[in-house]
Parts: C-alpha cells; sequence; structure tokens
C-alpha cells in the first residue's frame, strides 16, 4: 500500500509539473493529493529522524516549488502548516524539515546578485540556504515562499517565545519560585515539565485578559489637521488619507450615507470630496445656499440633533424636563435675565453667527464623543429611526413610556434603602461571664468561719507585739540554700538551658534548612494531591513521587544532616523532615498493599 | 548605669491577708513578722543604693489597700519623701534617718491595719488589682511632680509580694492594670510565697519584670536582694532566674476549665469546651449542616515576649 502510493505521488508530482505552471493550482492539487493519501493511516511525522518519507505526511501543503537546489542538489520546497521541508530530486524522502516555530528568521539575497537564495535561520544557530534555479520563475517562488514565510512564522513564534518568556519573568519575579527550581530542577530531582505542570495553569488566564486591547478611537481635530496647501493659483489642495476619510465618515454618518448613495453612480471619489469641501456644510458658518447642495440634507439632519420645539414638548409631555434650564420654551420668562431662545428675531446677526459656530463647535465635539460610544452598535444604528443622524443617546428613551420615564428620571440610587448584608444583633444574658479570668470556679482550698476568725485573732495578736529586728532577719544557712538555688544549676535556673536551640545553630544552617523545607514541601505537594488515586495517570505520578522523594532525600536531605552533626550540635533539626517524608512512604506502601489485596 | 539625675520609684505591694497569714502563724509563730522584716530590709536596700532612690509600700487587704509608707497619718510631718522632718525619732543604732523613719512608719501603720481588721462582708479575697491601680497613680503623680519641679525622668517598678491566692473576679480589672503599667513601661515584678498565680505571671511577661515563686520564706530577704533588687538596666548583666512559661489558656465559659482547643461563638466570642446548639450567653442559634463541620478555634500558646 505505501509503494503505491508513494509511486502515485510521484506520478502526480511529474504530471502537475508539465500541465500546470501556476504555484498555486500546483500546491492545491498537491494538496488534495496529500489528504487523500492522509486518510490512510501513517505514523506522524517525527523530527528527530533525519529525513522523512513524504508518504507519511499528514500535513496540509501549503506551496510546492521545485528546482529549488539546497546544499548543490536539486529538489523540491514544500512549505506546510507547521513545517517547511525539502526534499531532493527523484527521492521521496525529505532530507531538510523545519518547524515554523524552530525559526528564527528568513534572510532573502539582495536584489541585484545572481544566485537568488533564501535562508532560513533557526534559534540554535544552525541556518539552511535554499537557491531557487528555476530559471524563469526563480525570483517569483522566491517571494512566494518569503511572503508565505512571513505570515506563518509569526504565528509559530509568538507560541513558542511566549511560553518561555512567561517562564524567565516567573523565576526573576519571584525568588522563592527561583530557589525552588533551582534545588529540584537542576539538581534533577524532579523533571522540568513536572514543575511548570501545575504553575502554567495559573498563568494562562492572566495571559488572555491582557489580550484585549483597546479600540483607538477619534482625533478630535482631524477635521483641522487637514491642513490645505495653496495651490499655486488661487486653489487649495487637500491631502485626503484613507484614516482621515474613515474618521470623518464615524463622525459623521451622514456623509457616509451620502458617499455610499452618490459614490460611484453619480459622483467619483474626488468629486464627491471636492463637493464636499466647497459645500457650505463644512465650512463655518452655515447658511443654507440651496437645495442643489447634496450637503445641505446633512445640515438639516444636523440641526434635528439640536432640540426642537417638538421635541421640548415632547419631554414637558414626559414630564421629564427640568423646567427652569430649560431653553426655547414659547412662554419663558426667566426671572431676571434675558432669554436664552436661539429663535429671537431681536438678536444681531454678529449674536446670531457666534452662537452658530459655538453650536456647530458642540455639535463637532458630541459628534466626536457619539462616534466613539457608538462603536458597538453601528450595524444596529442604521435600522433605529431617528437617531443615526445625531448620535445622542437619549432618542431611544424619548419612545419609552412616560410613567417610566418619570420613574426612571427620580430614581436615584442613593434614595433607596439601604440592603446591607443581615447582621445578627448582639443580645448577652450573661455578660459577667466575660470578667471572670482563667482561674478555676471553685477554690481549692476552703476555710470555714472559724477558721478565718481564728487566723485573724491570731495575727492581730501576733502583730500586737511587733517590733522589727531587721539585724537578724536572716541565717547563713537560708542565705547559702537560696543562694544555691538562685545559682546557675540551681532548682530555680532550670528552664534557662532549653530555649537556646535557635541560638545555637548559625544563620546559613538555618537558611538552608529553610531551603530544604521549601523543597520538601513542593514535593510532597505533588505526592499528596495524587490521592485519592482515580486514574493510571495519578498511579505512575504517585510512583514516580516516590522516587523523587527518596533522590531528594538521599541527595540533599542526608548530607545536609551529617554536616550539621558534624560540626555544629547533636540536635536533631532535621527530625521533622525526616518525619514527613516517612510518613508519604508509610501511605504509599499501605495503598500498595491495599490495591495488591484487592487484586487478589 | 543608670545616670545620677534619674529618679527611680519602687513601690512594693504587700499582700497582708490576714487570714492567709493568720494560717501561716497558726503553724509556725515567727513566720509571719519574719516577712515584714524581709521586706523592710529590701525598702533600705533600695533606698541605700542611691540617694534618689524613693520607695513606697502599700499594703493590700481584703477591706482596702493602705499606703503603709509614705503615710498621711504619721505626724512626723510632710517631708517623708525628702527624708527632712522636723523631729526625728531616735533610733538609736546610728542609722541613716530616712531608713528608720522608713521602718517604723511601716511598722506602726501595719499594727494599725491588722488591728482593725474586721469580717464584714463574705470576701476574703485580696484586693490586688486596687493595690496595684493605686501604685499606679502613686507612679503616675510622682512623675507628674517631679518632671515638672526637678525637670527629672522617673523610672518606676512595682513589686508585688504576695501570699494568697487569685480572685478569679478582679480579672478584667487586674488585666486593665498590666496594660496601663505596659504602656506606661511599668515593671510589674512578683515573689509569691505560696500558690502559682497566673494573672501575675501575665503580668510580668507582658510588662518584662520577672515573676519568682520562693520554695522558703524564711530565705526570703535573699531572694528578694538577690533578683529583684537590680533595676532594668542593671538585669541583664546578671544571671537571674529565667522567665516562666506562660500559660495563655483561656478558660471555657461553662466550667472554667483551661482549654487549648474549643468552640467559639461567632457573635459574642464566648469560648466553650464543648459544643451545643444555642449559645448560652447570647442566644444564637448555630445552623449546622454536619456535626463534623463545627466552628472551632485553635488556641495557640502564646510565646513569651
Amino acid at each position: 500500500m505505501a509503494v503505491y502510493v508513494k509511486d502515485l505521488i510521484r506520478i502526480s508530482h511529474n504530471w502537475v509539473d508539465t500541465h500546470t505552471c501556476d504555484v498555486t493550482t500546483r500546491g492545491w492539487i498537491l494538496r488534495l493529493l496529500i489528504n487523500i493519501t492522509a486518510s490512510v493511516v501513517y505514523p506522524p511525522l517525527d523530527d528527530s529522524c533525519p529525513s522523512t518519507t513524504m508518504a507519511s505526511l499528514s500535513e496540509e501543503v501549503l506551496l510546492v516549488l521545485k528546482k529549488v537546489r539546497q546544499r548543490k542538489q536539486d529538489g523540491t520546497l514544500y512549505l506546510m502548516a507547521e513545517r517547511i521541508a525539502w526534499g531532493p530530486e527523484g527521492k521521496d524522502r525529505f532530507t531538510v524539515s523545519h518547524l515554523y516555530s524552530d525559526i528564527r528568521c528568513q534572510k532573502i539575497s539582495p536584489d541585484g546578485k545572481a544566485k537568488i537564495q533564501l535562508q532560513l535561520v533557526l534559534h540554535t544557530g544552525e541556518s539552511s540556504t535554499f537557491h531557487f534555479s528555476n530559471d524563469s520563475s526563480a525570483l517569483t517562488d522566491r517571494e512566494a515562499a518569503k511572503d508565505l514565510l512571513q505570515q506563518l512564522l509569526p504565528k509559530f513564534k509568538k507560541k513558542a517565545n511566549k511560553e518561555l518568556e512567561e517562564k524567565n519573568r516567573m523565576l526573576q519575579e519571584d525568588p522563592v519560585l527561583f530557589q525552588l527550581y533551582k534545588d529540584l530542577v537542576v539538581s534533577q530531582v524532579i523533571s522540568a515539565e513536572e514543575f511548570w505542570a501545575n504553575r502554567m495553569s495559573t498563568t494562562n488566564t492572566e495571559n488572555t485578559l491582557s489580550d484585549k486591547k483597546q479600540d483607538v478611537g477619534i482625533s478630535a481635530a482631524f477635521l483641522a489637521d487637514i491642513r490645505p496647501q495653496t495651490d499655486g493659483c488661487n486653489g487649495l489642495r487637500y491631502n485626503l488619507t484613507p484614516d482621515i476619510i474613515e474618521s470623518i465618515f464615524r463622525t459623521y454618518p451622514a456623509v457616509q450615507q451620502k458617499y455610499g448613495e452618490n459614490v460611484p453612480h453619480n459622483l467619483t471619489e474626488k468629486e464627491f470630496w471636492t463637493r464636499f469641501f466647497q459645500s457650505h456644510y463644512f465650512h463655518r458658518d452655515r447658511i443654507s445656499t440651496g437645495a442643489l447642495d447634496i450637503f445641505s440634507e446633512c445640515a438639516k439632519q444636523d440641526e434635528k440633533g439640536n432640540v426642537t420645539h417638538l421635541e421640548l414638548y415632547r419631554y414637558i409631555r414626559s414630564g421629564v424636563l427640568n423646567v427652569l434650564t430649560a431653553e426655547g420654551l414659547p412662554k419663558e420668562k426667566k426671572i431676571g435675565g434675558k432669554p436664552a431662545s436661539t429663535s429671537n428675531p431681536n438678536r444681531t446677526g454678529k449674536e446670531n453667527s457666534n452662537s452658530a459656530i459655538i453650536k456647530r463647535f458642540n455639535h463637532h465635539s458630541a459628534m466626536i464623543l457619539a462616534a466613539g460610544s457608538r462603536r458597538g452598535d453601528a450595524p444596529n444604528d442604521q435600522a433605529s429611526e431617528t437617531s443615526s443622524t445625531d448620535g445622542n443617546s437619549r432618542d431611544s428613551d424619548l419612545f419609552q413610556p412616560p410613567i417610566k420615564k418619570v420613574w426612571w428620571s427620580i430614581d436615584y440610587l442613593d434614595l433607596q434603602r439601604e440592603d446591607g448584608p443581615k447582621t445578627v444583633a448582639l443580645n448577652l444574658k450573661k455578660s459577667d461571664r466575660y470578667a471572670h479570668g482563667p482561674v478555676p470556679l471553685e477554690s481549692q482550698k476552703y476555710t470555714t468561719s472559724q477558721d478565718i476568725i481564728n487566723s485573724i485573732t491570731c495575727i492581730r495578736h501576733e502583730m500586737a507585739n511587733y517590733v522589727p529586728n531587721l539585724a537578724q532577719v536572716l541565717t547563713s544557712s537560708a542565705v547559702s540554700s537560696a543562694i544555691a538555688a538562685l545559682s546557675p544549676g540551681g532548682v530555680l535556673m532550670q528552664t534557662g538551658t532549653q530555649q537556646a536551640i535557635n541560638q545555637m545553630v548559625p544563620s546559613e544552617v538555618q537558611g538552608e534548612l529553610k531551603h530544604l523545607y521549601i523543597a520538601a514541601g513542593e514535593l510532597l505537594r505533588h505526592f499528596w494531591t495524587c490521592f485519592p488515586v482515580n486514574s493510571p495517570f495519578l498511579e505512575e505520578k504517585v510512583v514516580k513521587m516516590r522516587s523523587n522523594l527518596e533522590r531528594f532525600q538521599m541527595t540533599k536531605l542526608r548530607p545536609f544532616q551529617e554536616k550539621v552533626q558534624r560540626q555544629y550540635l547533636s540536635a536533631n533539626i532535621t527530625g521533622h523532615l525526616e518525619e514527613m517524608l516517612q510518613t508519604a512512604y508509610n501511605k504509599l506502601h499501605a495503598w500498595q498493599t491495599r490495591r495488591m489485596m484487592r487484586k487478589i | 548605669m543608670a545616670s545620677e539625675d534619674e529618679l527611680n520609684l519602687l513601690v512594693i505591694v504587700m499582700d497582708v491577708n490576714p487570714i492567709w497569714w493568720g494560717q501561716q502563724a497558726q503553724r509556725d509563730m515567727s513566720e509571719s513578722t519574719e516577712c515584714l522584716d524581709a521586706v523592710m530590709v529590701m525598702g533600705n536596700s533600695h533606698m541605700a543604693m542611691t540617694t534618689t532612690n524613693r520607695l513606697a509600700v502599700i499594703s493590700s487587704h481584703f477591706q482596702d489597700s493602705h499606703f503603709l509608707y509614705p503615710c498621711k497619718n504619721w505626724t512626723g510631718g510632710d517631708g517623708a519623701w525628702d527624708g527632712t522632718m522636723d523631729e526625728a525619732p531616735y533610733c538609736g543604732d546610728g542609722k541613716y534617718e530616712l531608713l528608720s523613719v522608713a521602718n517604723n512608719v511601716v511598722a506602726e501603720e501595719m499594727k494599725r491595719v491588722m488591728s482593725t481588721t474586721e469580717m464584714k462582708g463574705n470576701s476574703t479575697d485580696t484586693l490586688l488589682a486596687g493595690s496595684l491601680a493605686k501604685a499606679l497613680c502613686c507612679i503616675l503623680l510622682q512623675k507628674i511632680v517631679t518632671f515638672f519641679s526637678a525637670g527629672q525622668e522617673m523610672k518606676s517598678r512595682i513589686l508585688v509580694i504576695k501570699t494568697a491566692e487569685d480572685c478569679a473576679r478582679q480579672y478584667m480589672n487586674f488585666m486593665n492594670v498590666i496594660f496601663a503599667a505596659q504602656k506606661q513601661n511599668i515593671l510589674i515584678d512578683a515573689c509569691v510565697l505560696d500558690s502559682d498565680s497566673g494573672l501575675l505571671q501575665q503580668a510580668c511577661d507582658i510588662t518584662g519584670g520577672l515573676y519568682l515563686k520562693i520554695p522558703q520564706k524564711i530565705a526570703l530577704a535573699q531572694y528578694l536582694l538577690w533578683v529583684f533588687l537590680p533595676d532594668l538596666e542593671q538585669r541583664p548583666q546578671l544571671v537571674l532566674p529565667p522567665p516562666v512559661h506562660v500559660d495563655y489558656r483561656a478558660a471555657c465559659f461553662c466550667h472554667r476549665n483551661l482549654i487549648e482547643i474549643g468552640y467559639v461563638c461567632s457573635v459574642c466570642l464566648s469560648i466553650f469546651c464543648n459544643f451545643s446548639p444555642i449559645c448560652t450567653t447570647c442566644e444564637t442559634a448555630f445552623k449546622i449542616q454536619l456535626p463534623q463541620m463545627m466552628k472551632s478555634k485553635k488556641k495557640k500558646l502564646k510565646q513569651s515576649i
């Protein structure tokens, strides 16, 4: 079967060469053939094996280039989904095969040179050079290969490097982790994969969060940035980049609408923009010129965004209007102030034009802000009725029923009842219990009242005859016994020697012991998390961990113990560690015996 | 070395519970008066160390706490603190007059206290917390007076000589006094004659003083001089009895047993040794799912400071 397929591929290669010259078609046909062969089970590609049979491909072939020489040998270059490979002419094996993630960069020979080459530099420093020797299409072949590699390499590069970078970063940030790594992996107590197995899962979630990028907003000065240049003969030249065009469309959807209607049916793009800049829509003072201007409708639509009388009445009816600050009410008469209505005919022309500019300015800023917030709603905008042109988000609220609007407007968060966490009231019944000290309730000694009276009488009698006799307050025997008790080693001095262990052990030894504890803790954690043993993977892991623990004990713990004993003291400071390890061994032994009993 | 200008005030709080002393006297006639002698020797030695050392003695009785020295009742005038007086009773042995005055005053007052002892109420417990509070007040007053009159700092410590047992009812006050002393950097030393006192152990541990339980009373003076005469700066240079391991265990509210692991009500923080579904102090009902998953708190033995 394998032989037949190999022949098939060779034949098809030859056929493809003779019958097609388009690289993509070739690639497509080959891909088809490879997929057919992949339906038969083949062993997966093994990178460690230097030559791989073409027939054992199970990957998608993206590009095939013939007449590519490598090391002065003619052959074919294959670019596949995850690797790039080259096989010599006539043979059906790949002699050179590199994963994209291994490739650090690609280099091409300069354009003027006779030889058209492509070099791949790997992370390890090795490089492979491919010489495109097809007389007619060498340059295009190389360009095709280069472009494809340019697209593919970044994808794989990121994956490989990201992990390494992540690991390095973690090791650098946490010195304890670094020490642990040194203790366990560098000294080969456990392998690096086991070490990272637990830790990488926590970091992957963090990475996904940081991938979300922020959208770029619109510059408020984008129209001013256009900066017309004088043409020399009384004309103006505007340079429009696609960015500016995009900003204009985002901010003024009306213009986008007009663009969509007129270009390319009625006007060319150039004409459209010329008209745009000529129109008074664009200019400062928007005095309407006539119906010929296609942009006059845009002006009318923009005007709609400002609150008109109609909308004012709508507001009033809905009960949401704040009467004190309302503008343009027909019956308004502000107390002590001039009415601010723009429809007042008494205003001068200058005031009118000033207010028009200001209105334009505010409108422009509002449109820019609205464009930023409208981003997510763009597809819905076309469907909504009037709100597509003015970006006024309050429009949508106006269509709610009035009563709901009233509730909405008077609903403030502060006025709501506080729903704090439910607490229990403290209700102490027997609070004198707290005042009682840590002294037993019933005193051991019980004195009868007769005793008390006797004692008092006795002492009173004695004190009545008291004369201080200070010269004979001590006898020498009493004193010497007291001094003996107070001297080091005496009765009262016994507890002093037991507390000095942490002063007897020097700090480096203490530090080493700490590292040992951290390393042992890590290994024991791996060990104990295997229980209960549910899967064969855990069974293997448990046994492996036991061998790891033993290795740790041999290589780290015993030498440390011996060192301490030799140099400093006979105190057993590693006793607890040994105990923990022994518990782990016992547990494993018990588990193994139970398993064997079950099998029997 | 303490500077020349520094004032050191030693307040001796002596437990003169007549019941305990009377019981001791019934067994052995001479011991009680000898203990008082030993305390006087201690006081004299303290005053003899430097001229700037001062002394106060308080008697702690079940009726009240009384300043034995310096005392208002003494007819010798106001000069009790600095030794000047109008008429010094002649002692006859050439002693430093301050010391003899002190001794006489203490003896007189002691006799008076004992002669006026009456068994009125039921309580036979020494009012130790009150005496300590009085001592603290005295120290504070002296501190202020010396600071404003002479501009000097004053260091002070309290020596408690305890005979009878702890009184459980004074616990709160006692702890307050201890913490106040700690705040004011006042040492509390304790010399215990009869039975170990947990409260005094805590007091010494918290304030940094020494606790000593004496095996025999006849050499009391020697113990006092050896252990309690040096003040705070000199103690690190001497080999003194090591600090005692203090039992900081709490007592359960139901039996007053000292427990290490117990159950704590999360509402009123009262401690119990056994689980009960309703807290008896605040009457909260505990909702539990399983008998094993009860709130339990591990009490760790506090390390000595």
